[in-house]
C-alpha cells in the first residue's frame, strides 16, 4: 500500500474520531438530566470503526479501505442525527452498524474466495422472487408498505436482499453481452417490479426497474432498449396514476403540497420548511425542530441532517455519496470478466439510484417514495444491506487486483 | 449555556466534515494521477512504410477519426479501425470490426491476438512495423 495513501487514510480517521467525540459529547448535554449514553455509544461506534478498518486490512492487504472509511463515515453522521432525534433508536443502530460490519467482512470474503461465474439466472431470479413474495404471504405493513416479515419480535425487511440477488440475477442474464431473450427478461424484471409495486413500495419498484435499465445499457449499449425501458416506465406510470388511489395521492403531494398542507402534504411540507430552516450553516446540533417531520429517522434523516448541519453539510453528504459511487464504477472498470463488471456496476447503481431517490424525494425533485438512504437512515435491514453490498464491491475490488497480478506473471 | 456551545461547535464539526471531503476528494486525484500514469508511452512504436513513427501508448486506437491516438488518412480503413492496448507485460491488437479488417503478417484477425517484435500489420492498403524502441527506452531509463 502506498505510503502517501495510508498518511490520508489517517487523517481522514482522525477526522471522523474527532467528529464523533465533539458532536455526542455535545449531545450528552443535550437532554436534561446529562447522560452519558450518547457518549459511550460513540465510543462503542468507534472502537467498531477501528476494529473492522485494521481487521479488513490484515485480513486483505490492500483492501479497499476508502469505501469503508466513507461508510463508516455517513453512518456516524447518521447516528449523530438519530441520538439527537430519538436515543432508543440510536442505541439499536449502533448494533445494527456493528452487525454490518461483520456482514461487510463476510461477504467480502466470500466474493473474493467463492463467486462462481457459472450459476444460471434462473436460480438468482427464483431468490428474488421468492424473498419478495414471503411478505406479502405473511408480511405486517408498516408506513403503507407491506413489506416486513416479524419472527419473534425481531422485524426484516427481506426487499433489502432482494436488491442484492437481483443484481447477481442482472449481472449472470447479461454475461455475454446480449439479450438472448427479450422477452424472458422483461417477463423476469417486470415481474419483480411488479411484486414490488403489490407490496406499495413505490419506491423500491422504481429502483428494481431503473436498476435493470441502467445495467441493460451499459451490458448492451443498445439505445432502443433503454428508450423503450423509459418510455414504458412513463406508460405504466400514468396508468397506475389513475388506477391506484396511493400513487396518486403521492404524486399530487409532491407536484402541489400546499394544497393540502394539514393532509397529504404535511410531511413533505414539514421538510421543505426544515430544510429552508436550516440556511448555509444549519442551526446547530440539537437547536432545529425536525420531529416535526413523520418517519423522521428513517426516509427524512436527510432533511433533518440539512436543517441542522445546514446547506453546506448537506451539499457535503451528497458529495460523499458521489464518491462512493465514484469508487464503485472505477471497481468495474478494473475488472475482466463481464459478470464481475455487472456485478459491480449493478450494486453502485442501485446505491446511486437509491440514493438521488430518497434525497430527491425529500427536497421535491421527484415524488417521495419510502426507501432508506444507505448507511444514515435507521433500519437494520438496510444498514446490514447496504454494507454487504460495498462488501461485495470490496470482494470485487480484490478480484479485480488479483486478476492484473496474473497478467504480470 | 448549551445553545451557545452548539453554535460554536457547529461551525467546527462543518469544518471536520469538509476536511474529512477534502481527503476524500485528494485520494480521487490520486487515483485520477495513476490512470494517467498508467496511460503513458509505451517502449513500442508502429513504423509506417514511409518512415513515419507512430509511438504506442497503452491504449491506442488507429482509424480515420480525427480523434484517434493514430489518424491516418486513408479511404481503406475504417474511422475507428483497430485499436492496440496493453495487458500485463503483452500488447494486443484487437480489430474493432472495421470494414476491410486488419491483417496481421497477411493474415486476417477477428479476436484480439498479441503482438510480437517485427510483426507486419496491415490496415487498408497501409503496412506497419511493430517494433521496439531501444535506445530511447534507456534513454528514458536514465531519465527516472
Amino acid at each position: 500500500m502506498d505510503s502517501r495513501e495510508e498518511a490520508i487514510y489517517n487523517k481522514a480517521l482522525a477526522a471522523m474520531a474527532l467528529m464523533g467525540f465533539l458532536s455526542f459529547l455535545l449531545l450528552s448535554i443535550y437532554r436534561k438530566p446529562v447522560s452519558l449514553v450518547p457518549f459511550y455509544g460513540a465510543i462503542t461506534f468507534l472502537t467498531i470503526v477501528f476494529i473492522g478498518y485494521f481487521f479488513t486490512g490484515w485480513i486483505f492487504p490492500n483492501s479497499d479501505k476508502f469505501l469503508f472509511i466513507l461508510a463508516g463515515f455517513l453512518a456516524e453522521l447518521g447516528l449523530i442525527m438519530l441520538c439527537r432525534i430519538n436515543p432508543e433508536l440510536f442505541k439499536r443502530q449502533v448494533a445494527f452498524f456493528a452487525i454490518g460490519v461483520g456482514f461487510f467482512i463476510l461477504s467480502s470474503i466470500l466474493t473474493k474466495y467463492f463467486v462462481r461465474l457459472d450459476v444460471a439466472p434462473f436460480y438468482f431470479w427464483a431468490a428474488t422472487a421468492a424473498l419478495l413474495l414471503l411478505p406479502l404471504f405473511f408480511g405486517v405493513e408498516r408506513g403503507g408498505a407491506k413489506n416486513w416479515l416479524v419472527f419473534n419480535g425481531f422485524t426484516f425487511q427481506p426487499s433489502e436482499l432482494a436488491k442484492i440477488t437481483f443484481v447477481f440475477y442482472l449481472a449472470s442474464v447479461l454475461k455475454e453481452g446480449k439479450v438472448n431473450s427479450i422477452y424472458r427478461l422483461g417477463a423476469g424484471i417486470l415481474a419483480v417490479t411488479g411484486l414490488l409495486a403489490l407490496s406499495k413500495d413505490l419506491g423500491g419498484a422504481m429502483l428494481f426497474y431503473f436498476t435493470a435499465l441502467t445495467v441493460i445499457f451499459a451490458a448492451t449499449s443498445r439505445l432502443d432498449l433503454a428508450v423503450g425501458g423509459i418510455l414504458s416506465a412513463a406508460v405504466g406510470g400514468i396508468i397506475s396514476y389513475n388506477l391506484f388511489d396511493h400513487v396518486r395521492v403521492r404524486i399530487e403531494a409532491w407536484l402541489n403540497p400546499w394544497r393540502d398542507v394539514p393532509g397529504r402534504g404535511y410531511q413533505i411540507v414539514q421538510s421543505l420548511f426544515s430544510i429552508a430552516e436550516g440556511g448555509y450553516f444549519g442551526t446547530g446540533l440539537g437547536l432545529g425542530r425536525p420531529d416535526f417531520i413523520p418517519a423522521v429517522a428513517t426516509d427524512f434523516i436527510f432533511s433533518a441532517f440539512a436543517e441542522e448541519f445546514g446547506f453546506l453539510g448537506a451539499a457535503a453528504v451528497i458529495l460523499m455519496y458521489f464518491l462512493l459511487v465514484y469508487r464503485g464504477i472505477r471497481i468495474a472498470l478494473r475488472l475482466n470478466e463481464n459478470f464481475l463488471v455487472l456485478l459491480a456496476l449493478g450494486h453502485t447503481v442501485m446505491f446511486g439510484m437509491q440514493i438521488f431517490t430518497i434525497i430527491g424525494g425529500v427536497i421535491k425533485l421527484i415524488p417521495v417514495t419510502g426507501v432508506t438512504l444507505p448507511f444514515m437512515s435507521y433500519g437494520g435491514s438496510s444498514m446490514v444491506m447496504s454494507f454487504t453490498s460495498l462488501g461485495i464491491l470490496n470482494g470485487l475490488w480484490q478480484r479485480a487486483l488479483e486478476g492484473e497480478d496474473d497478467d504480470e506473471a | 449555556m448549551y445553545e451557545i456551545l452548539a453554535q460554536i461547535v457547529k461551525f467546527l464539526l462543518i469544518g471536520l466534515i469538509y476536511y474529512f471531503l477534502y481527503n476524500f476528494l485528494k485520494l480521487m486525484v490520486l487515483d485520477l494521477y495513476e490512470e494517467r500514469r498508467s496511460s503513458e508511452e509505451t517502449v513500442y512504436y508502429l513504423q509506417c512504410e514511409d518512415g513515419r513513427e507512430f509511438p504506442v501508448r497503452s491504449v491506442t486506437t488507429i482509424g480515420r477519426a480525427k480523434d484517434s491516438d493514430i489518424v491516418i488518412d486513408d479511404p481503406y480503413l475504417s474511422s475507428k479501425h483497430a485499436m492496440i492496448y496493453k495487458k500485463g507485460r503483452k500488447m494486443i491488437i484487437q480489430d474493432l470490426k472495421s470494414t476491410n479488417g486488419t491483417y496481421i503478417n497477411g493474415k486476417r484477425i477477428k479476436r484480439a491476438v498479441a503482438l510480437r517484435e517485427n510483426d507486419v500489420i496491415t490496415m487498408g492498403s497501409r503496412k506497419f512495423t511493430f517494433l521496439r524502441r531501444e535506445a530511447r527506452g534507456l534513454e528514458r531509463g536514465s531519465d527516472l
